[in-house]
């Protein structure tokens, strides 16, 4: 295949475009396998490039919708490459945002009545609520710390079932017998191993929707302390949209980070897509971010807008993935508060803790949760 | 398509696997660029058949690496043999030999446990290395693997380096348990194995249980076509298929029906979610399809 090159370029920037991960390396790989396959068939073609361009499940669609680019390119030859296409991202129509009545407890549909502009983060309200959140947090941040300083030290002594070497365990026959030979063959001392201690993952994953407003504040208080106490946190918030969090919570400078936060926090109101946001969950941030041991926190109400049966398939799915699910709900500090929400009814099958979050208290209780 | 691709399919069916022309231009590929094939699918496709049926056409010795969380050097490598070392060092104490002669004469080949990546670098005739379900292994094995596919040589400190004479067929299996490093992706080619097709299942139980009426393979196809289509927590995989069948068989029926499907069930369903989803209506719904389309 003669002019094989331009065109993988083309293909390659056209993939990325799509947020297919396609590097040199991988267009290099495709070159050299396209140099051994039957160049005028095209099903072979494909199938040579799917593996050489090692395309998965998840970037198959945008792989299928740019070959005939690439194939029809074969055919014509042009005489100068034409401009690479550049293939833009789907947008997402906006959705109405809904709003949460605490005093009613009921959905509104539309836009919130009164003041509120267009941009949530523009309005005097939204301001306001910014504000709040940056004046009032220190001191439940210092009660949170308290916390999570014991948690660190808990989280820190799970252990792997990986061997390194260990002041106590079992015999570790290779480094005796190095150290034997020192001695003249003598095993004077025995070197042992133990199972190495394993550094947990943990993956909160919180609403921010209306609903959720008042206990904000404090779970924010705790994520901030947990960003602080465990190395590898990760922090997604989602109300209508997901955002993930985890840089904006960077433990240098709490104020800072609050400023930061409450910029990058889309709206903490409007209603809630529980059920839509852990499938995009689910689907975008999953793979890399929860494995086998990770332990999985969602923060919610479970008053959610959608419909249950998406929110039930993405629990499943991360109760698959994940070491564990928690479910927070911070309602369920409150005796008479079942969990009759559609949206709770469908994940709770698949919660392996349904646990309280809203006092320093009910944190605490969490802990044996988190490290088990 | 290039002849070599369809003698591949066409060699591999007769080593009782029957490829598609993905899989086959996969495995050429990977052989001539001598690249090592990284395999998803679900569990069931037959990632891991693919390797014995490899080895088997190659004629050569295929070793396996099964991988697990906690999987180390010293059981995927090598390991030195301690008894016999400690052993020797005792018989050259009465002799009053030099301790460093000992030393030197400690940490070489013969006192070597090869395991499976250091056998498959060291054998005269490259063989097939299956280092299955690498995904169950952890982060840190992936990265020493990383290091061991791109040169395929490893260090030994006691002996130094090890370069294999011919590069060992690799294939490498994951069921996406977890997302493997792009790093270790990249330096692999990668086939990702579907569910097969109707007329690929259909064909598949056709050799594998050639007891099977033909009627019988193909009701159990599109019962199974038409099952993977409905929400489950686990599709049943090839294997299941094979399972089923040979169960039908030996109840000697030659068609479906409910009652038998609904007695059978757990052969192909292994999760109680599934079990549960797919009810009796369902099952007739489902043996209702097989049959208009088994015909």
């Amino acid at each position: 295949m003669k002019d094989a090159a331009p065109r993988l370029v083309r293909l390659g920037r056209a993939l990325r475009a799509e947020g297919v991960n396609v590097v040199l390396r991988d267009e290099l790989d495709a070159a050299a396998a396209l140099g051994l396959v039957d160049a005028g068939d095209r099903d072979e073609v494909y199938r040579a490039l799917r593996v050489s361009l090692k395309i998965t499940p998840p970037g198959l669609a945008a792989f299928d919708r740019l070959y005939p680019d690439f194939w029809s390119g074969t055919q014509e030859q042009p005489a100068r490459p034409r401009n690479p296409r550049v293939i833009e991202a789907p947008r997402v129509a906006p959705r109405p945002a809904l709003r949460w009545d605490p005093d009613t407890r009921t959905l509104h549909g539309g836009r919130a009545p009164g003041g509120e502009g267009d941009e949530p983060g523009a309005s005097p309200a939204a301001l306001l609520r910014r504000r709040e959140l940056t004046d009032a947090l220190p001191a439940d941040v210092a009660a949170m710390e308290r916390v999570l300083a014991r948690l660190a030290r808990r989280l820190a002594t799970r252990r792997s079932r990986r061997l390194v070497p260990a002041r106590r365990g079992q015999p570790d026959l290779r480094r005796s017998l190095r150290r034997a030979l020192r001695s003249e063959g003598e095993l004077l001392d025995l070197a042992r191993r133990g199972r190495a201690r394993r550094e947990p993952r943990l993956v909160f994953v919180c609403d921010t929707s209306g609903s959720m407003e008042p206990h904000a504040r404090f779970l924010l208080a705790f994520l901030l302390a947990v960003r602080r106490a465990v190395r590898r946190v990760e922090v997604f918030a989602f109300n209508t949209d997901l955002v993930h969090l985890t840089r904006t919570l960077a433990p240098a400078g709490l104020r800072a980070a609050l400023a930061r936060l409450a910029r990058a926090v889309p709206d903490w109101s409007g209603g809630t897509r529980i059920g839509a946001s852990l499938a995009t969950f689910v689907e975008r941030h999953a793979p890399a971010q929860v494995d086998s041991r990770t332990v999985v926190v969602i923060v919610s109400d479970g008053l959610d807008a959608g419909e249950p049966l998406v929110l039930a398939n993405a629990a499943r799915a991360l109760r698959r993935r994940a070491r564990r699910l928690i479910w927070l709900n911070p309602l369920l500090a409150d005796a008479r508060y079942r969990p009759e929400a559609r949206g709770m009814q469908a994940a709770l099958p698949f919660v392996d803790q349904f646990a309280a979050a809203h006092d320093v208290a009910s944190l605490e209780r969490l802990l044996p949760l988190l490290v088990a | 398509m290039r002849p070599e691709v369809a003698e591949l399919v066409a060699a591999l069916d007769g080593a009782g696997y029957v490829a598609d022309a993905a899989i086959a231009t996969a495995l050429f590929l990977a052989g001539r660029l001598e690249k090592p094939l990284l395999v998803e699918g679900d569990a069931g496709v037959g990632k891991t058949e693919l390797a014995k049926v490899l080895a088997q056409l190659l004629d050569t010795e295929l070793i396996r690496l099964q991988c697990y969380e906690g999987l180390d050097v010293q059981t995927a490598l090598y390991e030195w043999d301690y008894p016999r070392q400690l052993l020797r060092v005792r018989l050259s104490e009465g002799r009053g030999e030099d301790p460093r002669a000992v030393e030197a004469a400690l940490f070489t080949r013969d006192y070597l446990l090869e395991r499976p990546l250091l056998r498959a670098l060291t054998r005269p005739r490259p063989p097939v290395l299956l280092i299955d379900e690498i995904d169950r292994a952890d982060d840190a094995f992936e990265a020493f693997l990383l290091e061991l596919l791109s040169d395929f040589q490893v260090s030994i400190p006691e002996l130094g380096t090890l370069r294999a004479e011919q590069r060992p067929h690799v294939i490498l299996t994951s069921n996406r348990t977890r997302e493997l490093g792009d790093a270790l992706r990249r330096r692999c080619l990668y086939l990702y194995i579907e569910h097969p097709s109707l007329e690929k299942e259909v064909h598949i139980i056709r050799r594998r249980v050639p007891e099977a009426e033909e009627r019988l393979a193909r009701e159990v196809g599109v019962f199974l076509s038409a099952l993977r289509g409905r929400d489950l927590v686990k599709p049943p995989g090839v294997a299941e298929t094979l399972d089923w069948t040979r169960a039908l068989v030996s109840l000697r029926r030659d068609t479906l029906d409910a009652e038998v499907v609904r007695q059978t069930l757990g052969c192909l369903l292994k999760a109680r979610a599934d079990l549960e989803a797919v009810d009796g209506a369902a099952v007739d719904d489902l043996v209702a399809q097989a049959h208009g389309d088994g015909r």
